[in-house]
């Protein structure tokens, strides 16, 4: 939409606009869910099982229930009430059985947070403790024991997922491209591999906290640090049988989701304690402890790819299995399964493709979405495989991701085709090789490695990704014209940190030509005040809601020229605007400016005419499809944004130390909105997939208890783990579709860093890295030729088969 | 147990709780819930105030230990409703994603800026590494730093190339 | 969020003795907190009483004589150490040791002795002092007493402390003073860690002792080591001192390796 006109015709979008929201957080005057007060409100606390199977022998909360200051507990015995987000397979309390360490068993609201805690150490429990299924690589093994039993009784979305009752497989996504047998016996060399990745955390800097209020009628009202306000009153109703219109979610500031907040996680909870408690509101705020095990997390990934290839480098056949770990509930992780299904190549072409893409449940925390939604977690396969295929056929690495990426005419895994304006990798890999000088070691590098002693190594990895959600995904934007000339907008599309509203923001202001200043965009969203929004996830807001705010600016536009027009006397076709009035072109002196019209313009004379001025966009993903359920085939992408990263890196050799001497990303956003926001992007999702590269990841004992719940044992990057040096690169290729060319680059920044890393320190010194993350020791034992670190009670293992035919 | 202690210039007497700390106290107490709790445990540095020109975290002190101190919390930055030089810097070079982090940053920068006019980037960056931030990567709220020190010599950007 | 106590502040040596003798073990001492205030945070101890210790004048200073060396009060945080001018010019690196610990936060809060009392394997005082032959000096009721540091920890979170006893400075020797130092931390990112292995060495021109964080179930030292000691030598007295653990942060083997090349990089560094 718009996406012809040159930049330099641009008043607001593609510069650096300021954000709009930045004031009131630099203050501290910015209001999280945590900084609301509701008069009579109460605290819950949430009591977590120690055990990763269990039944539930005995549980009472008697003592819990009489001490004073205590309104309410519940146990899953109180709550026969299942839900989910694709498959409906998770009590809001756990019943008879404990499924994951960490789970909810019981739920307690008192005065204080004191007293809460009290009642849950009065709370007594028998469990008897069972046999977990921890490794999803024995997802065959008829003996293995069933994480859901129930799994064939459960309702879930039939036309997108395959459950596989009687197993622990929640979903199946296949997906079958070309002929795949014929492709390996064309094919010169084949090499099969297997890399891991552990479940990681997102760690939003606010954890997820939930104020719910269940009045008489079953009126619920519900304040939430949630990135999906309607998906959680659309699940919520879903799961009580309540009228949507009864229920109301308001999420104000958010510190930070990641799509850890994506779907609804403590609010069930909250609001069947105020109900207990004759609708006083109940806050429960998670500590960072229960971040990790009570609330989801990333799914691990195993990840087999067995890949075709002929001498002259060109991939003609790739068999790819995922094991995904999805922990006790599927959550998102059948998405995830599936998005990551019709991705599983990366941005290269594969003629004769076959995925096998599994969501195994196992009595582990369970995943759901995370930036970049199985990408991350894949491509550091992916563009391990690469490099590695890549060496055995003495090709540079670059040049055979170039020879195999996708281009005009080539044809993606779901057999969508890619023309000109989808976006260019090659572009990507270009950019970021010339900014980190590929290839070679400058005089600068080589004199380094001289006086450190260390070993410097450079690589570059692709990556891409579409939005993974419904193909009837949509969103509205209301503008409301003000009596002064500005505009308020209503939409739920939800702003935790992306910026996105402020590139909205721009938008509106260009069609209209206002100063962004005129442009209001509340960053509290009330499903009762705004209209729906499906969710904020995937890196398809700016598209869906930078289009809906283009309609609304000219649907706003329109109903402007309406009343000049009558006012005027004029056809709209004479008339024109800029930023204070409408007028008619030819005798630009006769105009009606937005304050007359505002609220409905008035003749001197006192007649009125129009009421007040709203212009509403709506706007629906065009022409997605659900996959055929056997081959995969179809076309699921709003947009591809693909992307490519450039790494430098010095190895000790001895030790395995390593430091991130410089990263360089480039992506093909089809045009940049706001450059702040797309560096800042960049940047924080480099930083996180560098944190997951480096040192992120939970460790389990061989009983599935998390032994790192806690930044003591979990860390994050710090101010001191970034790389010395940093380059962003913007490609803009427009996106015929998107708001003036525009396309989401959200998740982006953070896939393919992992593989990048692996790359240029295998690059630098030999150490051959199949597991993630990367800390300083598997450098080490990679170095001494030991078996790749056990992190997670998952085994890794490498197969190598190089068969020469 | 009555203490007395000024926070942003103003004297507050009040009966403090011995088992609250000077997180809970601030935010619930004072009424000023600039200052977020991120971990409690000391880690993630969202909590950060000045306490007698010395950044800590609030949630590993107990109200009663601030008794007679001198504490800068968020609030305190911007005057009469205008943003500090820090606070503008922060503004301009997109140093600010979700926001959550940025209470406990700028008092980290504030307390170095007041010891350090001219910090270098590594003491920027050793002075704020107490302070998680998980959308920035840091790198633009380094440059704010700077850039509030007059050192930023020409404000970073995206490189376009078509 | 914390259990109920009480909190007491007492503001001379003889008040806190009879408060710790009238509690008889249930209270617990509170100096930077940095440590307790997360253990209670988490519920892994609830004590009945806290007793502040940072108003009383003699827990408080950094004072050194040329003759009986260097004395650090228990009240004294990791920062005072780094910027004390006496510190900085006789044990230069044990300021920088200081700096080791945590964030500028923590530096500000946490105090060199609570570092010690916490008695954790990866105190970063610990094995620099140690290094640097240092002792405490205990007090009671009862009166004082001075014991060598290496003697101090008899275990993962334990030491000689008794429970009427508090923790009154930590003594480090004077003919340590312009001793050569060095210190390593392995950790798992650049910005603040636990040490996953960590190697202080101190060497004068009589004496060399290597200290080892993370290594054993408490900071280890060496016995006292000829100055001239060749690498080899070194290593292996620092090897025979530590039995590391495979868990969450490194394996044994890697912690092993880690020390023998800490060695290996100080004695570079200092010889």
């Amino acid at each position: 939409m718009l996406h012809n006109i040159p930049a330099k015709d641009l008043k607001y979008v593609g510069k650096d606009v300021e954000r709009i929201d930045v004031v009131e957080k630099l203050t501290g005057q910015a209001l999280y869910t945590a900084d609301y007060e509701f008069a009579g409100m109460l605290h819950g606390k949430v009591l977590r099982s120690p055990h990763a199977k269990a039944r539930i022998k005995k549980i009472d909360v008697s003592k819990a229930r009489r001490l004073t200051g205590v309104h309410a507990v519940l146990t899953g015995n109180d709550l026969d009430y299942r839900v989910g987000l694709y498959l409906v397979d998770k009590y809001i309390l756990a019943r008879d059985t404990i499924r994951h360490f960490g789970e909810a068993v019981a739920a307690v609201a008192a005065e204080t947070p004191a007293i809460a805690q009290q009642a849950l150490d009065l709370i007594e429990i028998e469990y008897e403790v069972l046999t977990p299924f921890l490794d999803p690589k024995q997802v065959f093994d008829k003996k293995a024991p069933l994480v859901h039993p129930d799994l064939g009784k459960y309702s879930y979305v039939e036309a997108v997922f395959t459950p596989v009752p009687g197993t622990n497989i929640a979903n199946h996504t296949k997906l079958r491209k070309g002929d795949v047998d014929k492709g390996f016996k064309e094919a010169d060399f084949v090499f099969e591999r297997e890399y891991t990745n552990p479940n990681v955390q997102h760690v939003p800097m606010e954890t997820h906290i939930a104020v719910g209020k269940w009045d008489a009628g079953d009126r619920i009202t519900i304040h939430t640090s949630a990135q999906s306000p309607f998906t959680v009153r659309n699940l919520f109703a879903l799961s009580f049988k309540i009228p949507h219109c009864n229920i109301r979610v308001i999420t104000p500031y958010l510190g930070g989701g990641f799509g850890g907040k994506a779907g609804i996680h403590l609010e069930p909870i909250c609001c069947c304690l105020s109900k207990v408690a004759g609708g006083r509101p109940v806050r429960i705020q998670a500590t960072r402890e229960e971040e990790f095990s009570l609330l989801p997390c990333r799914s691990g990934l195993i990840y087999n790819i067995k890949t075709g290839v002929k001498k002259n480098g060109k991939i003609v056949a790739q068999k790819m299995t995922m094991y995904w770990d999805a922990g006790a509930y599927a959550d998102y992780a059948v998405n995830v399964t599936r998005a990551s299904g019709f991705s599983a190549s990366g941005p290269y072409e594969i003629e004769n493709a076959w995925v096998d893409a599994y969501t195994v449940y196992t009595n582990k925390p369970f995943g759901t979405a995370y930036r970049g939604f199985g990408h991350v977690e894949f491509s550091w396969g992916m563009e391990r495989q690469m490099n590695y295929v890549a060496q055995q056929l003495g090709i540079d690495p670059l040049q055979f991701r170039k020879l195999n990426a996708l281009k005009a005419g080539s044809k993606t895994l779901t057999g969508e085709e890619v023309v000109e304006n989808t976006g260019n990798v090659t572009k990507c890999l270009d950019a970021v090789a010339k900014s980190i000088n590929y290839g070679k070691l400058t005089p600068a590098e080589l004199a380094r490695q001289k006086k450190t002693g260390m070993k410097i190594g450079k690589s570059v990895a692709a990556l891409q990704k579409a939005p993974a959600m419904p193909p009837f995904t949509g969103t509205v934007m209301i503008l409301k014209l003000n009596e002064d000339g500005t505009v308020t907008g209503s939409h739920s599309l939800t702003d935790y940190g992306m910026g996105t509203y402020t590139s909205l923001a721009q938008i509106i202001a260009e069609v209209l030509r206002w100063p962004v200043e005129r442009v209001r965009l509340p960053i509290e969203n009330d499903t009762d005040r705004d209209p729906y929004d499906w969710q904020t996830v995937a890196s398809k807001g700016l598209l869906l809601s930078g289009n809906a705010s283009i309609l609304a600016a000219q649907d706003l536009l329109d109903k402007c020229y309406e009343v000049a027009a009558q006012a005027l006397r004029a056809q709209k076709c004479d008339l024109d605007h800029d930023a204070d009035k409408v007028f008619v072109k030819h005798h630009p002196k006769s105009f009606v400016t937005y304050q007359q019209m505002a609220v409905g313009y008035a003749f001197p004379n006192g007649n009125a005419i129009c009421g007040p001025i709203v212009g509403i966009g709506r706007y629906i993903a065009q022409g997605l499809t659900n996959l055929n359920k056997e081959n995969g085939q179809g076309n699921p992408a709003l947009d591809w944004t693909f992307g490519a990263h450039g790494l430098i890196v010095e190895v000790n050799e001895k030790t395995g130390a390593y430091n991130v001497i410089k990263v360089a990303s480039a992506y093909d956003v089809g045009r940049v909105i706001n450059e702040g926001s797309v560096r800042g992007q960049a940047i924080g999702g480099m930083l996180q997939g560098l944190g997951t590269a480096m040192c992120e990841g939970y460790i389990y004992n061989d009983k599935g208890q998390l032994l790192n719940p806690s930044f003591t044992d979990n860390k994050i990057p710090t101010s001191l783990d970034i790389p010395e040096e940093i380059d962003c690169i913007a490609i803009e290729t427009p996106q015929i579709d998107g708001p003036f060319g525009a396309r989401g680059v959200g998740e982006h920044s953070m896939i393919a860093v992992c593989g990048a890393l692996g790359n240029a320190i295998e690059q630098a010194v030999g150490a051959d890295l199949i597991h993630m993350p990367i800390r300083q020791e598997d450098v080490w034992k990679a170095l001494n030729r030991r078996v790749p670190v056990k992190k997670a009670a998952v085994k890794a293992k490498s197969t190598v088969k190089q068969a020469k035919k | 147990m009555k203490i007395t202690l000024t926070v942003n210039g103003k004297k507050y007497q009040r009966d403090a709780s011995e088992t609250k700390n000077l997180l809970h106290f601030i935010r619930e107490d004072l009424g000023l819930t600039g200052t977020k709790e991120g971990c409690g445990a000391g880690e993630c540095g969202a909590c950060t105030v000045v306490m007698n020109g010395k950044t800590v975290n609030s949630c590993l002190i107990l109200a009663v230990e601030a008794d007679g101190a001198e504490i800068m919390t968020i609030e305190g930055e911007a005057k009469n409703g205008k943003l500090s030089k820090l606070q503008q810097a922060f503004k301009k070079n997109h140093a600010v994603q979700c926001g959550f982090c940025t209470p406990g940053m700028i008092m980290s920068a504030r307390a170095l800026l007041e010891k350090n006019a001219k910090p270098t980037v590594e003491q920027i960056k050793e002075a704020i590494e107490g302070n998680f931030c998980r959308c920035t990567g840091y790198q633009q709220i380094i440059e704010a730093v700077q850039d509030a020190s007059g050192q930023l010599k020409k404000k970073e950007g995206l490189k376009r190339a078509s | 969020m914390l259990q109920n106590f009480s909190y007491l502040a007492p503001e001379t040596l003889k008040e806190l003795y009879a408060l710790l003798k009238k509690s008889n073990g249930k209270a617990t001492l509170l100096a930077g907190g940095t440590d307790l205030l997360v253990n209670m945070h988490n519920h892994w101890i609830s004590p009945e009483c806290l007793i502040d210790i940072k108003k009383i004048p003699d827990l408080k200073g950094i004072a050194f004589s040329p003759k009986t060396g260097l004395s650090i009060g228990a009240a004294t945080v990791c920062i005072e150490l780094i910027n004390n001018s006496e510190v900085k010019k006789h044990y230069p690196l044990l300021a920088e040791a200081a700096h080791h610990i945590g964030s500028p936060q923590l530096r500000n809060r946490a105090t060199i002795a609570g570092n010690l009392c916490t008695a954790s394997p990866c105190a970063d005082m610990g094995c620099s002092l140690l290094a640097l032959g240092a002792s405490v000096e205990l007090g009671s009721a009862e009166g004082t007493r001075v014991i060598a540091l290496k003697d101090f920890f008899t275990g993962p979170k334990k030491t000689q402390i008794k429970k009427s006893e508090v923790l009154l400075r930590i003594l480090v020797p004077a003919e340590m003073a312009g001793a050569k130092f060095g210190m390593r931390k392995l950790k798992r990112i650049k910005g603040h860690d636990i040490a996953v292995a960590s190697v202080a060495i101190a060497r004068t021109s009589k004496v060399m002792r290597i200290g080892v964080g993370s290594a054993a179930p408490t900071p280890v030292v060496t016995g006292d080591l000829n100055p001239s000691l060749t690498l080899e030598k070194a290593v292996a007295a620092a090897s025979q001192i530590i039995s590391p653990i495979d868990d969450v942060r490194a394996g044994a083997e890697y912690r092993r390796f880690m020390v023998k090349e800490f060695v290996e990089q100080l004695y570079g560094e200092l010889f």
